[in-house]
């Protein structure tokens, strides 16, 4: 099974789902997640903030947070191989990188993004 | 005194700011030193004045009395601890991830709920921990005031259940840090609920406001498994101290039926009074005379009088009604009166024919019962910041927006999620920012919550200008809440005090807290001042001569002042409220 990791800019609490107002890139993806994980699908997410010791680990993290900076999270690899950046996964996307879609096609689903959705409390230091 | 009986290792003093429970447990801890006991005296509060009563520096290390043998101090500095922690987890990826990584957890670090973790920790460490403490007969624990008291003592038993449910842990940082202190928690939930080891004493003064407001911690103590086990009521107009004077003889009345109406929880646990004493607690030797038995006499001669020169309230509103509009915040510690002073300046405003929207945020709203409920004036409104309902409120709006699309599996994870702390500073905010706008139409008047819940708001409000100012697109105009607080054409700040020095000295602090946010008082009020009453008590003379002192404290620092008087009876209702802003002049001889 792949195993896929989602490393995220520092968010005040693990899920993010705080602040003045809540992000629903956040919302949705929670959702999402709890969803693939409770069909049995290998998905850690890794925030800035809880765990940077997963980020110093993983070179290809590493490299990519010296080159983009944080900004650029969030980060999604599957099996070590980057799949997207800056933004979310969607449930059918996370489905098919999960290997839990009917037909697996999968991609190379890399979208840049011009602006950094850093998540609703990303940068509010609310917590 | 009955709460020194067969002492156990643990004693809580818990109470609200001003009922002189700093005074009380360091009295206590001189006591059990003086009895050949090795004793550990920790400050948990925000505000902590240890070092103040005793004179010299005590600060975040045990530190040993100087002249009290077998005496040991503490301040547990919540910012300083704040610090600590953070470093403990970012400290060993400096260096390891890029400047900007390590900024940016700095950032999501910096909030409310890290400062309370840390403190707590710090705090369970003295509690569970047998290392540090082991060397001691007893541990007392000067608390924060009532509101904080209940978060760091509620805290435990939610962590618990929270820990052994293996929740995520949500606002709570590395959830490996979290782990090593499992048992810590355990421990000291343990030793909070067992009587053997714990005595938790509720402090409060003889007036029914504060005997209240202990009644409502031990309600709340124990809904959460938690039993006070003694009251002190500190600070009683003795009976020899009660004749030939009228506000004398009332404060005496009043203070003796305050007691005898004690009902409820309170009325199950043996009580003692402390009178009030001459001198403040300020040394070893005023810190020996408070729990003696021994009668003071006070000084036959009733020097001084009512001094007429110290202005009023009104003199000061009348600088502010004009403009018609504008916030006011009464900030200051709590049990300095903040409420009474942010209800009297209300309804001297509304009096003047202004419209006038009086609020608070204080988690114990004494609003209601100042007011007595209906205003009887057309244009001043009242509400209530309710916390819970705050929260409540946010969920829900969450829930129903960005939840909507979710499925049921979604929406009870979300709505899990929202329980988190934090997102309780945040819904309180957004009420309050609301509230800070309208102050552009007419007045609207705040009664801030005590110290160290209102420097949190403040930090929130701070946090979300920051924010503000980042997404928004440069050159584009715009108005934080925070702008607003810091600009004095919009915003005064009146800090509310008492003229004691602890209090002048607590206030002192809160100022320079304020500074650091941009924020400057406007104006400084003294609430419940002897000296602008005609009293001719000797006691309550040598008390009024007492506030020489930290009245000139107040006058070096504030840059407009007004001292109100202490009313013989409380300041409930309108006509007694209009009394605080213009008092009248009046003989109050026998």
């Amino acid at each position: 099974m792949p195993t896929i990791r989602v490393y995220e800019p520092a968010l005040c609490c693990n899920t993010g789902l705080c602040g003045p107002d809540v992000s629903q890139d956040l919302v949705t993806f929670n959702a999402d997640l709890d969803h693939l994980q409770s069909r049995g699908a290998d998905i850690t997410r890794h925030n800035l903030a809880n765990d940077p010791d997963a980020f110093a680990r993983n070179p290809i993290v590493m490299n990519y947070l010296q080159a983009v900076g944080t900004d650029g999270l969030p980060l999604v690899l599957v099996d070590e191989v980057t799949v997207m950046t800056g933004r979310y996964p969607d449930r059918v996307t996370l489905t098919r990188l999960a290997g839990m879609a009917d037909r697996p096609d999968l991609g190379l689903i890399a979208v840049p993004k011009a602006s950094a959705d850093a998540g609703s409390c990303g940068s509010s230091g609310c917590c | 005194m009955r709460f020194l009986d067969d002492p156990v290792r643990f004693l809580f003093f818990t109470g609200k700011g001003g009922v002189g429970k700093t005074s009380i447990a360091c009295a206590t801890g001189v006591h059990l030193a003086a009895s050949g006991k090795r004793v550990l005296l920790v400050s948990t509060d925000p505000a902590s004045n240890v070092g103040q009563v005793f004179g010299t520096t005590i600060g975040n290390r045990i530190t040993p009395v100087p002249g009290v043998p077998g005496l040991d101090a503490l301040e547990i500095d919540p910012v300083a601890a704040a610090d600590q922690y953070r470093e403990r987890i970012i400290g060993p990826f400096r260096g390891v991830l890029p400047d900007e990584a390590i900024a940016s957890i700095t950032e999501q670090l910096s909030g409310s709920c890290t400062t309370e973790v840390a403190s707590f920790n710090e705090f369970t460490d003295f509690l569970a921990d047998t290392t540090t403490t082991a060397t001691y007969d007893h541990v007392i624990f000067d608390t924060a005031p009532t509101g904080h008291t209940l978060r760091l003592l509620q805290l435990p038993g939610d962590w618990t259940s929270f820990l052994n449910t293996g929740g995520d842990a949500s606002c709570l940082g590395p959830m490996s840090g979290l782990e090593k202190q499992r048992a810590s928690y355990a421990n000291a939930v343990a030793a909070l609920t067992d009587p053997t080891r714990t005595r938790l004493v509720l402090v409060a003064r003889p007036q029914p406001t504060s005997l209240g407001e202990a009644q409502r911690t031990a309600d709340e103590l124990t809904e959460i498994g938690i039993h006070a086990t003694n009251l002190i009521v500190n600070a009683v107009l003795p009976a020899s101290a009660a004749t030939g004077d009228v506000l004398a003889q009332t404060i005496r009345e009043r203070e003796q039926r305050a007691i005898a109406g004690l009902v409820g929880s309170l009325t199950d646990i043996p009580h003692d009074e402390i009178p009030l004493k001459r001198h403040n607690m300020v040394g070893i030797d005023a810190l020996r005379s408070l729990l003696s038995a021994e009668e003071e006499t006070a000084a036959m001669t009733a020097a001084g009088a009512q001094d007429s020169n110290l202005p009023t309230l009104d003199a000061l509103l009348a600088e502010l009604a004009p403009a018609g509009r504008g916030l006011i915040m009464c900030m200051g510690k709590g049990g300095v009166g903040k409420t009474t002073v942010a209800a009297a300046i209300a309804v001297r405003l509304a009096d003047l024919g202004h419209s006038v929207h009086l609020t608070t945020t204080d988690p114990a709203s004494h609003l209601d019962k100042t007011l007595e409920v209906s205003s009887g004036l057309p244009n001043l409104t009242i509400s209530r910041v309710d916390p819970q309902e705050a929260i409540a409120n946010y969920r829900a709006h969450v829930m129903a927006t960005k939840g909507a699309a979710l499925d049921e599996a979604g929406k009870a994870a979300l709505a899990e999620d929202l329980m988190s702390p934090c997102n309780q500073e945040i819904a309180v905010f957004q009420q309050f920012s609301h509230l800070v706008h309208q102050a552009g139409r007419s007045f609207v008047v705040m009664d801030t919550a005590p110290t160290g819940h209102t420097l949190l708001l403040m930090d929130t409000t701070g946090a979300y200008d920051r924010d503000m100012r980042r997404t928004m697109a440069p050159g584009l105009k715009f108005t934080t809440p925070l702008m607003r607080l810091q600009d004095p054409n919009y915003t005064h700040i009146v800090q509310v005090t008492l003229p004691e020095t602890t209090p002048v000295l607590e206030a002192l602090e809160l100022r320079e807290d304020l500074a650091r946010a941009g924020i400057t008082p406007w104006a400084w009020v003294v609430n419940q001042s002897l000296s602008a009453t005609d009293t001719h008590s000797p006691l309550l003379r040598e008390r009024a001569a007492l506030e020489a002192e930290p009245l000139h404290m107040v006058e070096q620092a504030a840059s407009r002042l007004a001292v109100v008087p202490y009313l013989a009876v409380e300041p409930v209702g309108i006509p007694l409220l209009r009394e605080l802003v213009a008092p009248p002049v009046t003989s109050a001889h026998i």
